[in-house]
């Protein structure tokens, strides 16, 4: 084949192609046209407000294809699941998964140790974490950068490692418990707090604090300082300068920080799962999933579900007082 | 009221020295601006006297009692901020109240207190308002409210006048220094602008590198600069390199009579207004003119290179390109000596 032929071939594969991309945008052209107002100016936009809203939709499709698949089907077929009647298929109606929950004094308990236990390990994790961003944000601390490294590394560690290290700390042959054995001439093994209810305090507020720290250390980069120096040159002491001044100004993130570590103490579970100590509402819904249990799935559906429904009710709630940016 | 010392006060932070060696006194009563370029440690300086510095040498002194290592909060110091600095949490009758309330001020007390300053600076009617929904004039008004609400026996201000418009400056100026004159307290203004120092302060202390390079009533300090630095920095100057010799001053290309003083090289400093167009031993030739309203700002220059900003009247004012000759007011010269 001569070259003058082979360019003949390529401009006739070319034309061909091109018509079929013409062919093609000339239905899809068709195809918008016939749709109703808004939906066709997202495909065939007229105006830059309608291109920044196709590029709105564009981008947050993903997350919504992704809630959809991961979480509104997931949440309505464990909702389905709480109210079926038979055990391995979703049919009927029934509340007895319900009823079993406010009967149930055992699952009751578990409820309350739940709240309790969380609420307190929130505000204690929220104390120290206010207590540490106002250090490092509002003075010049040797080794900042180490200090925040070590501050904000445990946001990554799954439960069962920071239950683990509690054990490392405080258990019988725990780092902490031997010193403090050896300087008080106490036995180690009653010194040993690392499965009771304080170690697991501890293992709760090791997970969260780095959390509350990390969103408190952005509210208090927003801290107008002249303030807090025209407050403590109008008499208040740093004390009463955190409290009128700096508090409110760091108001949404405290908030935020709260719902985030709060919500946060609810879904612990691997903590739990190695300490042992208190019975909370995640680890009764493995329970309740276990074979120990006869894989109660009703029971478990029932209970992921009260977990949700108030875990969204306490974040709107919570939103309601704070700012939209506080970003959760 | 009460007067200050900085007694040989040095700032560093780190390698970097903010104020060097600064002795200063402020009077009783006195109003004293401190004016610089950016970075020249006007604002440290007035943070060391506010307490939320320390010096890393020297002493602060209010009324002869050492007050360097006092806290902000018991030094009974008002503060007024370029950035108005209010608390977006309370109303502005709030703000005012607070210094009360932090020095344990009964509450109709600081109730009464409130009122009367809101009255005096005219903004009674936004006692119950949000602060971020004021002005700028508004807001820098509610925060001098609220440093003089604790009755301070010394005011600094930092800035106050910076980002306000023009007109409300001018207008926020004069209510300030009747305010002050009122009020009768020890202040320091810091200001980057001179003219709003000249307008406001007994004295001015002008700053340069960390260091004061003088102090002095504004006249002194725009007729008679103490050297190249505050001549340039205060208002503007022409610097003429000239000889002083036998009660004459030889510019090369012209003499003048020269005023009492160092014989030898010397920089001649003349304002503007000391160069009047018309008979006299310059010849210049006129390169820009820029009409300023009331007057005209001409640039001329010189035979020898050198050139001079002159201040004419616009009616009379040459065009760029002419040649003129000028006369020199040598009473309204400065002669800083080379040597």
């Amino acid at each position: 084949m001569s070259t003058d032929e082979a360019a003949g071939g390529t401009g006739g594969t070319d034309g061909r192609r091109a018509d079929a991309l013409a062919a093609v945008s000339a239905a899809f052209h068709a195809g918008a046209a016939r749709l109703p107002d808004p939906l066709g100016r997202v495909l065939q936009p007229h105006t830059e407000r309608d291109r920044e809203r196709r590029r709105v939709i564009a981008l947050c499709a993903p997350f919504c294809l992704l809630a959809t698949v991961a979480g509104v089907y997931p949440l309505s077929e464990m909702l389905r699941i709480s109210v079926s009647e038979a055990k391995y298929v979703s049919e009927g109606f029934s509340l007895s998964a319900y009823e079993r929950l406010l009967a149930d004094p055992h699952l009751r308990a578990s409820a309350v140790n739940t709240l309790w236990f969380s609420l307190a390990t929130t505000i204690v994790s929220l104390g120290v974490a206010t207590a540490t961003a106002h250090a490092l944000e509002k003075y010049d601390l040797p080794f900042r950068g180490a200090l925040l490294t070590l501050l904000s590394f445990p946001i990554s560690l799954p439960g069962i490692v920071a239950a683990f290290m509690i054990i490392v700390l405080l258990g019988n042959t725990g780092l902490v418990t031997n010193l403090v054995a050896w300087f008080t001439g106490r036995s180690s093994v009653d010194l040993a707090v690392a499965t009771s209810v304080g170690g697991l305090f501890v293992a709760y507020c090791y997970s969260m604090i780095p959390r509350a720290f990390l969103l408190l250390r952005g509210s208090y980069a927003e801290v107008n300082e002249r303030t807090e120096e025209a407050a403590r040159s109008l008499g208040a002491s740093p004390a009463r300068t955190f409290y009128h001044v700096t508090l409110p100004q760091i108001k949404p993130g405290v908030i935020g920080a709260f719902i985030l570590t709060f919500r946060t103490a609810l879904a612990i579970f691997g903590t739990v799962l190695i300490l042992q100590t208190l019975r909370v509402w995640t680890y009764e819904i493995d329970y309740a999933l276990s074979s120990g249990s006869g894989f109660d799935i009703q029971l478990a559906a029932a209970m992921a579900t009260v977990w949700f429904a108030f875990v969204l009710g306490f974040t709107a709630l919570g939103l309601r007082y704070t700012s939209a940016e506080v970003g959760l | 009221m009460a007067d200050i010392t900085l007694d040989s006060v040095t700032k560093r932070f780190g390698e970097t020295t903010a104020v060097d060696d600064v002795s200063l006194t402020v009077g009783d009563g006195e109003i004293l601006g401190v004016v610089g370029p950016s970075g020249c440690g006007k604002t440290t300086t007035l943070r060391t006297i506010a307490g939320f510095e320390t010096p890393t040498e020297g002493r602060v002194l209010f009324d002869d009692e050492d007050v360097t290592r006092v806290p902000p909060e018991w030094r009974n110091v008002g503060l007024v901020f370029q950035s108005y600095a209010l608390f977006e949490n309370m109303t502005v009758r709030e703000n005012v109240q607070f210094g009360p309330k932090m020095r344990g001020v009964s509450k109709p007390e600081r109730r009464r207190r409130a009122s009367e300053l809101l009255d005096l600076l005219d903004i009674a009617e936004l006692a119950d308002r949000d602060p971020t929904t004021l002005s700028g004039g508004q807001q820098q008004r509610v925060g001098l409210a609220r440093a003089l609400a604790i009755e301070p026996t010394i005011l600094l201000l930092d800035e106050p006048m910076t980002g306000l418009d023009a007109q409300l400056k001018t207008r926020l100026r004069r209510e300030l220094v009747d305010l002050l004159d009122d009020l009768d307290v020890t202040a320091l203004y810091v200001t980057h602008d001179q003219a709003e120092a000249m307008v406001v302060c007994d004295r001015m202390a002008v700053m340069n590198g960390g260091r004061v390079e003088q102090v002095g009533a504004p006249e002194d300090v725009y007729e008679r600069p103490a050297n190249e630095f505050v001549a340039d920095f205060v208002g503007t100057s022409n610097r003429l390199p000239a000889t002083a010799r036998n009660g004459r001053l030889h510019f090369g290309h012209a003499t003048t009579p020269a005023p009492d003083g160092d014989e030898g090289d010397v920089t001649v400093v003349a304002r503007p207004e000391a160069f009047r167009v018309g008979e006299g031993p310059f010849d210049a030739t006129v390169r820009e003119r820029a009409y300023l309203g009331e007057h005209v700002r001409a640039v001329a220059d010189l035979p020898d290179g050198e050139s001079v900003t002159l201040r004419v009247d616009p009616a009379t004012a040459p065009a760029p390109g002419e040649r003129v000759s000028l006369a020199l007011d040598t009473e309204r010269v400065h002669v800083l000596s080379d040597s």
